[in-house]
Protein backbone atom coordinates (compact mmCIF):
# COMPACT_ATOMS: atom_id res chain seq x y z
CA UNK A 1 0.00 0.00 0.00
CA UNK A 2 1.75 3.10 -1.21
CA UNK A 3 -1.11 5.45 -1.84
CA UNK A 4 -0.50 7.98 0.89
CA UNK A 5 -1.24 11.02 -1.21
CA UNK A 6 -3.85 13.44 0.15
CA UNK A 7 -7.27 12.16 -0.65
CA UNK A 8 -9.79 14.93 -0.64
CA UNK A 9 -12.33 13.10 -2.73
CA UNK A 10 -12.89 10.40 -0.14
CA UNK A 11 -16.52 9.46 0.19
CA UNK A 12 -18.63 7.28 2.39
CA UNK A 13 -20.66 4.56 0.73
CA UNK A 14 -24.39 5.30 0.57
CA UNK A 15 -26.89 3.48 2.73
CA UNK A 16 -29.40 1.58 0.57
CA UNK A 17 -32.60 -0.01 1.82
CA UNK A 18 -35.53 -1.61 0.05
CA UNK A 19 -38.89 -2.66 1.32
CA UNK A 20 -42.08 -3.89 -0.35
CA UNK A 21 -45.42 -2.65 0.92
CA UNK A 22 -49.01 -3.58 0.25
CA UNK A 23 -50.13 -0.36 -1.40
CA UNK A 24 -50.36 1.04 -4.90
CA UNK A 25 -47.48 3.12 -6.14
CA UNK A 26 -49.50 6.32 -5.75
CA UNK A 27 -50.56 5.44 -2.21
CA UNK A 28 -47.06 4.42 -1.19
CA UNK A 29 -45.66 7.68 -2.51
CA UNK A 30 -48.32 9.74 -0.75
CA UNK A 31 -47.96 7.95 2.57
CA UNK A 32 -44.19 8.25 2.49
CA UNK A 33 -44.20 11.95 1.66
CA UNK A 34 -47.39 13.89 2.35
CA UNK A 35 -48.39 11.55 5.17
CA UNK A 36 -44.89 11.13 6.59
CA UNK A 37 -46.23 12.21 9.94
CA UNK A 38 -48.29 9.01 10.12
CA UNK A 39 -45.23 6.78 10.39
CA UNK A 40 -42.14 8.88 11.13
CA UNK A 41 -40.49 7.74 14.39
CA UNK A 42 -41.56 10.35 16.94
CA UNK A 43 -38.22 10.39 18.67
CA UNK A 44 -36.46 11.64 15.60
CA UNK A 45 -36.41 15.40 15.33
CA UNK A 46 -34.05 18.24 16.17
CA UNK A 47 -36.49 20.57 17.91
CA UNK A 48 -36.07 21.82 21.45
CA UNK A 49 -39.45 20.53 22.61
CA UNK A 50 -41.37 17.35 21.74
CA UNK A 51 -42.40 17.14 18.11
CA UNK A 52 -46.04 17.55 17.13
CA UNK A 53 -45.88 16.65 13.48
CA UNK A 54 -43.62 16.43 10.48
CA UNK A 55 -44.47 18.27 7.29
CA UNK A 56 -43.19 17.83 3.73
CA UNK A 57 -44.10 20.62 1.32
CA UNK A 58 -45.22 19.02 -1.93
CA UNK A 59 -42.96 20.69 -4.47
CA UNK A 60 -39.32 20.90 -5.48
CA UNK A 61 -37.73 23.45 -3.19
CA UNK A 62 -40.35 22.78 -0.52
CA UNK A 63 -39.44 22.63 3.14
CA UNK A 64 -39.19 19.55 5.30
CA UNK A 65 -39.83 20.58 8.88
CA UNK A 66 -41.42 19.64 12.15
CA UNK A 67 -43.86 21.53 14.33
CA UNK A 68 -42.94 21.34 17.98
CA UNK A 69 -45.10 21.44 21.07
CA UNK A 70 -43.72 24.85 21.97
CA UNK A 71 -45.24 26.08 18.67
CA UNK A 72 -41.89 26.54 16.98
CA UNK A 73 -41.05 25.11 13.59
CA UNK A 74 -37.87 23.28 12.97
CA UNK A 75 -36.47 22.87 9.47
CA UNK A 76 -34.47 19.73 8.78
CA UNK A 77 -34.49 19.35 5.00
CA UNK A 78 -35.60 20.51 1.56
CA UNK A 79 -37.37 18.76 -1.26
CA UNK A 80 -34.89 18.40 -4.14
CA UNK A 81 -37.13 16.40 -6.48
CA UNK A 82 -40.89 15.98 -6.29
CA UNK A 83 -42.00 13.51 -8.96
CA UNK A 84 -45.11 11.66 -7.79
CA UNK A 85 -45.67 8.78 -7.84
CA UNK A 86 -42.21 7.69 -8.85
CA UNK A 87 -39.44 9.61 -7.10
CA UNK A 88 -38.80 11.86 -4.11
CA UNK A 89 -35.43 13.33 -3.18
CA UNK A 90 -34.77 15.43 -0.12
CA UNK A 91 -31.72 17.05 1.38
CA UNK A 92 -30.80 15.91 4.88
CA UNK A 93 -29.89 19.29 6.36
CA UNK A 94 -28.78 18.37 9.82
CA UNK A 95 -25.32 19.19 11.04
CA UNK A 96 -23.22 16.80 13.11
CA UNK A 97 -24.21 19.05 16.03
CA UNK A 98 -27.90 18.38 15.35
CA UNK A 99 -28.67 21.83 14.09
CA UNK A 100 -30.32 22.84 10.84
CA UNK A 101 -27.75 23.14 8.05
CA UNK A 102 -28.78 25.86 5.59
CA UNK A 103 -25.99 25.00 3.15
CA UNK A 104 -26.99 22.23 0.74
CA UNK A 105 -23.32 21.63 -0.06
CA UNK A 106 -22.91 20.46 3.54
CA UNK A 107 -26.00 18.26 3.51
CA UNK A 108 -26.45 14.64 2.52
CA UNK A 109 -29.42 13.57 0.44
CA UNK A 110 -32.01 10.85 0.41
CA UNK A 111 -33.58 9.50 -2.77
CA UNK A 112 -36.71 7.38 -2.51
CA UNK A 113 -38.12 5.61 -5.56
CA UNK A 114 -41.43 3.79 -5.80
CA UNK A 115 -41.93 0.92 -8.22
CA UNK A 116 -45.38 -0.58 -8.65
CA UNK A 117 -45.18 -4.37 -8.83
CA UNK A 118 -48.54 -4.74 -10.55
CA UNK A 119 -50.09 -6.88 -7.83
CA UNK A 120 -51.16 -4.09 -5.50
CA UNK A 121 -47.73 -3.93 -3.95
CA UNK A 122 -44.98 -1.36 -4.35
CA UNK A 123 -41.27 -1.65 -3.83
CA UNK A 124 -39.68 1.31 -2.07
CA UNK A 125 -35.96 1.82 -2.62
CA UNK A 126 -34.18 4.32 -0.43
CA UNK A 127 -30.67 5.63 -0.85
CA UNK A 128 -29.06 8.01 1.63
CA UNK A 129 -25.85 9.34 0.12
CA UNK A 130 -23.08 11.95 0.33
CA UNK A 131 -22.50 11.54 4.05
CA UNK A 132 -19.03 12.96 3.56
CA UNK A 133 -20.56 16.38 2.95
CA UNK A 134 -21.44 16.63 6.62
CA UNK A 135 -17.73 16.58 7.30
CA UNK A 136 -17.35 20.08 5.95
CA UNK A 137 -18.58 21.47 9.23
CA UNK A 138 -16.17 19.42 11.24
CA UNK A 139 -16.75 16.42 13.43
CA UNK A 140 -19.64 16.43 15.85
CA UNK A 141 -18.97 17.42 19.37
CA UNK A 142 -20.29 16.67 22.78
CA UNK A 143 -23.04 19.24 22.51
CA UNK A 144 -24.78 17.10 19.96
CA UNK A 145 -24.23 13.92 21.85
CA UNK A 146 -25.57 15.35 25.09
CA UNK A 147 -28.74 16.77 23.62
CA UNK A 148 -31.73 14.88 24.96
CA UNK A 149 -33.67 14.68 21.73
CA UNK A 150 -33.74 10.96 21.47
CA UNK A 151 -31.54 10.37 18.49
CA UNK A 152 -29.65 7.86 20.49
CA UNK A 153 -26.07 7.15 19.76
CA UNK A 154 -24.93 10.27 18.08
CA UNK A 155 -21.35 9.40 17.98
CA UNK A 156 -22.09 8.28 14.51
CA UNK A 157 -22.56 11.80 13.47
CA UNK A 158 -19.06 12.89 14.12
CA UNK A 159 -18.01 10.41 11.64
CA UNK A 160 -18.48 12.62 8.71
CA UNK A 161 -15.05 11.78 7.67
CA UNK A 162 -14.43 9.39 4.99
CA UNK A 163 -14.21 5.77 4.48
CA UNK A 164 -11.63 5.54 1.74
CA UNK A 165 -12.42 3.64 -1.36
CA UNK B 1 -15.02 2.27 21.99
CA UNK B 2 -17.46 5.11 21.50
CA UNK B 3 -16.65 6.70 24.86
CA UNK B 4 -12.96 6.61 24.05
CA UNK B 5 -13.66 8.24 20.72
CA UNK B 6 -15.79 10.94 22.28
CA UNK B 7 -13.11 11.69 24.83
CA UNK B 8 -10.54 11.82 22.08
CA UNK B 9 -12.66 14.31 20.17
CA UNK B 10 -13.40 16.36 23.27
CA UNK B 11 -10.16 18.31 22.90
CA UNK B 12 -10.03 21.26 20.49
CA UNK B 13 -6.45 20.58 19.39
CA UNK B 14 -7.29 16.99 18.58
CA UNK B 15 -10.35 18.06 16.65
CA UNK B 16 -8.15 20.46 14.69
CA UNK B 17 -5.66 17.66 14.02
CA UNK B 18 -8.45 15.47 12.69
CA UNK B 19 -9.66 18.25 10.43
CA UNK B 20 -6.14 18.89 9.19
CA UNK B 21 -5.57 15.24 8.41
CA UNK B 22 -8.90 15.11 6.67
CA UNK B 23 -7.93 18.02 4.44
CA UNK B 24 -4.29 17.05 3.88
CA UNK B 25 -4.30 13.27 3.90
CA UNK B 26 -1.29 11.64 5.52
CA UNK B 27 1.16 13.83 7.45
CA UNK B 28 4.27 13.39 9.57
CA UNK B 29 4.35 14.63 13.17
CA UNK B 30 6.76 17.42 12.31
CA UNK B 31 4.53 18.73 9.52
CA UNK B 32 1.57 18.72 11.86
CA UNK B 33 3.51 20.39 14.66
CA UNK B 34 4.41 23.30 12.39
CA UNK B 35 0.72 24.05 11.90
CA UNK B 36 -0.14 24.19 15.57
CA UNK B 37 1.03 26.42 18.39
CA UNK B 38 1.95 23.41 20.49
CA UNK B 39 5.16 21.42 20.80
CA UNK B 40 6.02 18.39 18.76
CA UNK B 41 5.88 16.10 21.83
CA UNK B 42 2.41 17.46 22.55
CA UNK B 43 1.30 16.67 19.00
CA UNK B 44 2.71 13.17 19.41
CA UNK B 45 0.72 12.75 22.59
CA UNK B 46 -2.47 13.91 20.88
CA UNK B 47 -1.82 11.52 18.00
CA UNK B 48 -1.35 8.67 20.43
CA UNK B 49 -4.75 9.37 21.99
CA UNK B 50 -6.38 9.57 18.56
CA UNK B 51 -4.66 6.36 17.59
CA UNK B 52 -5.82 4.58 20.74
CA UNK B 53 -9.34 5.68 19.85
CA UNK B 54 -8.81 4.25 16.37
CA UNK B 55 -9.53 7.56 14.76
CA UNK B 56 -6.01 7.85 13.38
CA UNK B 57 -3.71 5.20 11.96
CA UNK B 58 0.02 5.45 11.34
CA UNK B 59 2.28 3.87 8.82
CA UNK B 60 6.04 3.92 8.33
CA UNK B 61 7.18 5.39 5.06
CA UNK B 62 10.95 5.22 4.74
CA UNK B 63 12.28 6.83 7.89
CA UNK B 64 9.16 8.81 8.48
CA UNK B 65 5.96 7.84 10.19
CA UNK B 66 2.85 9.19 8.54
CA UNK B 67 -0.48 9.69 10.25
CA UNK B 68 -3.82 9.62 8.54
CA UNK B 69 -7.46 9.18 9.51
CA UNK B 70 -8.49 5.63 10.18
CA UNK B 71 -11.54 4.94 8.01
CA UNK B 72 -12.70 2.17 10.32
CA UNK B 73 -13.14 4.59 13.21
CA UNK B 74 -15.16 6.94 11.09
CA UNK B 75 -17.57 4.48 9.58
CA UNK B 76 -20.11 4.91 12.34
CA UNK B 77 -22.02 7.74 10.66
CA UNK B 78 -22.97 5.33 7.96
CA UNK B 79 -23.75 2.64 10.54
CA UNK B 80 -26.01 5.07 12.31
CA UNK B 81 -28.08 5.78 9.21
CA UNK B 82 -28.10 2.15 8.21
CA UNK B 83 -29.81 1.40 11.51
CA UNK B 84 -32.00 4.48 11.36
CA UNK B 85 -33.43 3.76 7.90
CA UNK B 86 -34.04 0.14 8.78
CA UNK B 87 -36.21 1.27 11.68
CA UNK B 88 -37.88 4.07 9.75
CA UNK B 89 -38.78 1.90 6.75
CA UNK B 90 -40.11 -0.80 9.07
CA UNK B 91 -42.32 1.79 10.71
CA UNK B 92 -43.46 2.94 7.26
CA UNK B 93 -44.27 -0.62 6.15
CA UNK B 94 -46.12 -1.38 9.36
CA UNK B 95 -48.26 1.67 8.90
CA UNK B 96 -49.06 0.78 5.28
CA UNK B 97 -49.86 -2.78 6.32
CA UNK B 98 -52.22 -1.66 9.08
CA UNK B 99 -53.93 0.63 6.60
CA UNK B 100 -54.28 -2.18 4.04
CA UNK B 101 -55.85 -4.43 6.68
CA UNK B 102 -58.26 -1.72 7.70
CA UNK B 103 -59.32 -1.14 4.11
CA UNK B 104 -59.94 -4.82 3.55
CA UNK B 105 -62.23 -5.07 6.54
CA UNK B 106 -64.39 -2.19 5.36
CA UNK B 107 -67.48 -3.28 3.40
Amino acid sequence: MTTMAPDTSASIAPVRKSITVRATQADAFRIFTTDMDSWWPRSHHIGKSPMKRVIIEEKAGGRCYTEQEDNTECDWGSVLAWEPPRRFIFAWQITPQWQFEPDLAKSSEVEVTFTGLGDGRTRVDLEHRHFERHGAGGPAMRTGVDSPNGWGDLLGMFAAVAEKA
Amino acid sequence: MHDIQLDAMGDPTRRAIVQTLRAQGAMAVGDLARRFPVSRPAISQHLKILKDARLVADEAQGRRRLYRLDPAGFSSLRDYFDQFWTEALDAFAEHVEARANLKRRKP
